[in-house]
């Protein structure tokens, strides 16, 4: 799988080089380079314990890795810079937002304050302001309150604000969670199974909601999903991981068809796999089963 | 690192093999065992705990010999085998418990126990009512219902309403319920009855609380009597009945307590009480017949007085009765006018009689409580009339109890609640310290005042950032010794353009704990809750053990600060306020600044510092993500705590003149913290009841139990808290939704005691 030239390289979002995570003996990540291009829908899978959420960790600097780079241009025409060593709350300055596998809100704030939180961290108001009750730090409160209305609206739950995070439905957390995300304006939108416990209608609503999230506002979208189903029809490229290092790369319609990845899903050595695609034709990645569906117990708490 | 996600599990555990019936009965009889032998056990260190400790007060082996050999041990053992036969037949109890009137019952009941074990009944004699009864018994002269009261009547009253209103509420009859109203009404009335008794036998001054403590009790049985005979309902709402009772007419509660407040307080209180005497309001207008007084104040005490009532009273509740609006800022304004024309008239009053007869007392020392309770009582008026003001339409509200209340009127009901006790605790604050004896005057500025601001600064750092900081005494020093310093008090003197007096020194205390906070947080906060909590500890040491040490002769070491600090002093234009040696200013004082604190916190509170606190608590790395800057804003509420505790440094520097390094041990901190722990983490309120409560019963057990053993009792108060109401005494709305998800939450969440783990 060679990586196709970019034709701009400014258009590069992410530009990851020879990565190297480990934990002890475990090593997460095992140089791993890859691209990420300026609006597009990146996808990506791979069995549990690929790596693919130490690679978020890596993206939002979570976590630091042993070797490698990661450059970074969160925001249309911004220059590189390296990721490694910066805090999370810098990189997401820089434009870089995330959701987490799972579920990651403030349960004992209200839906509404969830978003707030994440617009707030651009405003300007310092707590002096905000006790004495300053004719612009209200102006602000007021501009933070209208935004996360906005996008809450956006994500088709207007009506929810004054709920506590936590008593909402777990789809309803899922996209809460995307909200905030969006709240503190991204260059780029890092999902981390965002249709996971979900049911079938969820998860077309989802898709459609990602990709306008990508349409509308511009922003790319990295995205680690399970169900192949949603992957295949909102990502633009694909990237598989598996023990900690990249099998393939290409558009949906060659990560079906790849040999080695099918090897990873079913367990088989990559011969075998493609001896197995060319003999039945119709198993296809679409309707691999990758993960069970999730038990009750394990949607309502993690 | 922090682990991020927790790895999936794979392989489910296989659900364990049915249990033989007999290993399950084993299993019960075990857990039935456990919990019988800590029952009882619970009943004998409850035995031990209210054991009067005769011989020495060192010797344990003495008493735990005492206790285990006395009778009154079967009591508490019998105690233990109630409160077992309670949990393990909960599951019957249940259905019937859940019925209203069963929690006044209780209360009632609890009410009654408190007022006849642990609080005093005659203070003359010192005794409680098990000591007044044997001094009842010894002596003639007493009405016999009084002898039987204290002999058997009373316990056999409880024994009675108990049995009485089980039975209504398992068989359903109304009756039953009546007849206990009637008990307990017939209790408190032979309660008052058999006290005054006494006191007029007996004479001299009393201040006991138990039969007070009693008559409520028992009115609390009646209310549960009546509540049982009166409601339908299969599970009690004491909410909705509140809600309910507020909505029939907004405020009305308040406006009726208001009235009954002041008509007691014309009618019956003791207005001016020179040395020995006691007058109420007509005798004190015939008192002050003749003296040169101020035509204004003559006329309150002759007819004014009664007409501010009366106005105040007749607008209320007509406000409250048609919810009118304009008549709600009608009455506002008359009670307001009212508790200025008071306090005018108690001011002439006192200036009066401390001039001529100064052997009657200072001024403010020679009045009753009769004037400040009327001022109470307006208090209590504006409270219904803001309620009337806020909510003035309710009626189709009340309409749709039934349907759920939308959110914007249980909004606005909220608000009105808020209002309506703003003004009431505002009212109590300014008016009822002054009737305070001179020791619980000194009790509140020397013992609460300060300990109140505390609260109020560590619950930014303990409640708002979730960040537990054990040495926040150590700011609270840093803001003492820099008063002492620029007030000259110190061995180092401050150049004369710097020497001050001491409310000038606040910005320069508070600077300089800012600094210490900074100081102390830049380097700390990257770590994790305890150890965190480990570093504060520390540092709290390091900075007595600094004052002790007294490096450059700074701080005076042990022998504490010298000169004295200078009271405070205030001159703004011609206008000048001195304070002394008098307690009573001081509070004023410290309320002034509590105010002042409060509002700023409360709007920090709702601001976007405030939720970004919240957020960095509930999740870091979660805030984190979302471009929290954490290490900033957890630097942002070590300042503020720290700040605060500044502005309580001053006012303890200032107030009490002397202070040494002592003053400023661990053991403060860690109680500072459990103020704001019991008083509910995170909130503002609660932080502020949660110091007046757990600083105010030390002091009132001083007279109820052996001095050792206060705080032991303080100590059980917290333990029970800490169990049955986790989130503290006024929790935090947040913090509250935080504990009510306990049992879906993560493991990780922090309990008291896991779901179900209790015996
Ligand atoms: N903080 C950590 N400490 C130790 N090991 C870790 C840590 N984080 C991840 N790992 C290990 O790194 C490997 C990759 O984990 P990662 O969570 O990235 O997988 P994943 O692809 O997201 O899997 P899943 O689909 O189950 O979410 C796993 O073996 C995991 O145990
Ligand atoms: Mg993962």
């Amino acid at each position: 799988m060679i990586p196709q030239p970019l034709a701009d390289t400014h258009d590069v979002v992410f530009d990851v080089e020879h990565i190297t995570l480990r934990f002890g003996g475990v090593v997460s990540l095992n140089d791993v380079s890859m691209q990420m291009r300026r609006g597009e829908i990146l996808a990506v899978i791979g069995p549990n314990g690929a790596g693919k959420t130490s690679l978020f960790n890596v993206l939002t600097g979570v976590y630091t890795p042993q070797e490698g780079r990661v450059l970074l241009r969160g925001r249309p025409g911004d220059s590189p810079v390296s990721v490694i060593g910066k805090k999370t709350h810098v990189i997401n300055r820089l434009g870089v937002a995330r959701t987490f596998q799972n579920i990651r809100l403030f349960p004992a704030l209200t839906a509404i304050e969830n978003v707030k939180v994440a617009v707030e961290t651009r405003q300007k108001a310092g707590p002096l302001a905000a006790m004495l009750g300053m004719p612009w730090q209200r102006k602000e409160e007021r501009d933070s309150t209208a935004a996360a209305y906005a996008l809450m609206r956006d994500v088709g739950l207007g009506e929810r604000g004054n709920e506590l995070a936590s008593s909402l439905a777990y789809g309803e957390q899922r996209r809460l969670e995307i909200a905030r995300a969006l709240g503190t304006n991204p260059g780029v939108l890092l999902l981390d199974e965002p249709a996971a416990g979900t049911n079938p209608q969820e998860k077309r609503e989802l898709a459609e909601l990602i990709s306008r999230i990508n349409r509308e506002r511009n922003i790319s979208v990295l995205l680690i999903e399970h169900d192949m189903k949603l992957v295949m029809s909102v990502a633009d490229r694909i990237i598989v991981l598996n023990f900690g290092g990249k099998i393939a790369e290409g558009t949906p319609e060659e990560i079906q068809r790849n040999p080695a990845v099918v090897a990873a899903y079913l367990g088989t050595s990559a011969e075998d796999a493609a001896r197995q695609a060319t003999d039945q034709p119709e198993l296809h990645l679409i309707d691999t089963q990758l993960e069970p569906p999730p038990t009750d117990e394990e949607r309502s708490g993690d | 690192m922090t682990t991020l996600e927790t790895p999936p599990t794979t392989t489910p555990t296989p659900p364990p093999p049915p249990p033989a019936m007999r290993r399950a009965g084993n299993e019960t009889s075990r857990v039935l065992l456990k919990r019988l032998a800590g029952c009882l056990i619970g009943g004998f260190v409850l035995g031990l705990m209210v054991n009067s400790k005769e011989g020495s007060p060192d010797d344990f082996g003495f008493v735990f010999h005492q206790t285990a050999l006395k009778p009154r041990m079967l009591i508490f053992l019998a105690i233990g085998v109630v409160i077992f036969a309670g949990i393990t037949f909960w599951g019957y109890l249940r259905q019937h418990a859940r019925r209203p009137g069963v929690r006044p019952l209780g209360m009632g009941i609890l009410v009654i126990v408190v007022s006849q074990v642990v609080l005093n009944w005659y203070d003359p004699q010192t005794v409680k009512f098990n000591g007044l009864r044997k001094l009842v018994d010894k002596s003639s002269g007493l009405s016999s219902t009084t002898t039987w009261f204290f002999d058997w009547l009373s316990w056999t009253l409880v024994a009675l309403s108990v049995v009485v209103t089980g039975a209504a509420i398992v068989t359903r009859r109304r009756v039953f319920g009546w007849v206990t109203t009637v008990l307990g009404i017939a209790g408190a009335v032979l309660a008052w009855t058999a006290h005054s008794d006494v006191l007029d036998l007996g004479g001299g001054i009393d201040h006991s609380l138990g039969a007070y403590g009693d008559v409520i009790g028992f009115l609390i049985l009646a209310g549960a009597g009546a509540t049982v005979a009166l409601s339908q309902a299969e599970v009690a709402d004491s909410r909705g009945f509140m809600t309910r009772v507020m909505e029939y007419r907004p405020g009305l509660p308040f406006a009726v307590l208001g009235a009954v407040l002041a008509a007691f307080s014309y009618a019956r209180n003791c207005w001016f009480a020179p040395v020995n005497r006691n007058l109420d309001f007509a005798k004190t207008h015939d008192a002050y017949q003749g003296t040169d007084i101020n035509s204004l104040a003559s006329n309150y005490l002759g007819w004014l007085g009664w007409v501010c009532f009366v106005v105040v009273a007749v607008l209320t509740l007509a406000a409250t009765y048609l919810r009118q609006r304009l008549l709600g800022w009608l009455a506002a304004g008359a009670a307001l006018v009212a508790t200025v024309l008071t306090f005018f008239s108690l001011k002439s009053m006192t200036d009066v009689a401390a001039k001529s007869v100064p052997q009657f007392g200072k001024s403010w020392n020679n009045l009753g409580a009769g004037g400040f309770t009327a001022c109470i009582s307006y208090g209590l008026f504006a409270a219904a009339a803001a309620y009337v003001i806020a909510r003035p339409k309710t009626r189709a509200a009340g309409k749709s109890a039934t349907l759920p209340v939308s959110r914007a009127l249980e909004k606005a009901r909220n608000s009105a609640n808020m209002k309506a006790l703003i003004v009431i605790a505002l009212a109590v604050a300014l008016f009822y310290p002054p009737m305070l004896s001179q020791y619980w005057q000194n009790v509140l500025v020397t013992q609460m005042a300060v300990y109140l601001l505390l609260a109020v600064g560590l619950n930014v750092v303990v409640g708002w950032a979730g960040l537990l900081d054990l040495g926040y005494i150590a700011f609270y020093a840093v803001g003492a010794y820099t008063t002492a310093y620029l007030t000259g008090s110190l061995p180092r003197k401050p150049p004369s353009w710097l020497h001050m007096t001491p409310l000038l020194t606040i910005p320069f205390a508070i600077v300089a704990c800012l600094i210490a906070g900074v100081l102390l947080g830049a380097p700390t906060l990257r770590l994790r809750g305890d150890y965190l909590a480990i570093v504060t500890l520390g540092f709290g040491e390091i900075i007595q053990i600094v004052a002790q040490n007294n490096p450059g002769n700074f701080t005076n070491g042990p022998r504490g600060v010298e000169p004295p600090v200078p009271h405070p002093k205030l001159e703004i234009g011609g206008w000048k306020i001195t304070w002394g040696l008098d307690n009573l200013p001081y509070w004023y004082l410290l309320l002034v600044m509590l105010a002042i604190v409060v509002v700023l916190f409360y709007r920090l509170e709702n601001s976007r510092l405030g939720r970004a606190w919240a957020a960095i608590r509930e999740d870091e790395v979660a805030a984190q993500a979302s471009g929290v800057n954490t290490v900033r804003a957890k630097l942002l509420a070590f300042a503020i705590g720290a700040s605060t505790s500044a502005l309580a440094g001053t006012f303890f520097a200032s107030q009490t003149g002397f202070f040494d390094p002592t003053q400023f041990d661990i053991f403060t901190s860690i109680l500072i913290v459990a103020y704001v722990v019991f008083g509910g983490m995170g909130s503002l309120p609660g932080a502020m009841a949660g110091a007046a409560v757990l600083t105010w019963l030390p002091e009132f057990l001083k007279s109820q139990v052996p001095t050792d053993d206060r705080q032991m009792w303080v100590g059980a108060l917290v333990l029970a808290m800490m169990i049955f109401r986790p989130a503290g005494l006024l929790p935090a709305k947040r913090r509250k939704a935080e504990l009510s998800h306990l049992d879906e939450a993560s493991p990780g969440e922090v309990s008291a005691i896991p779901r179900g783990g209790a015996m």
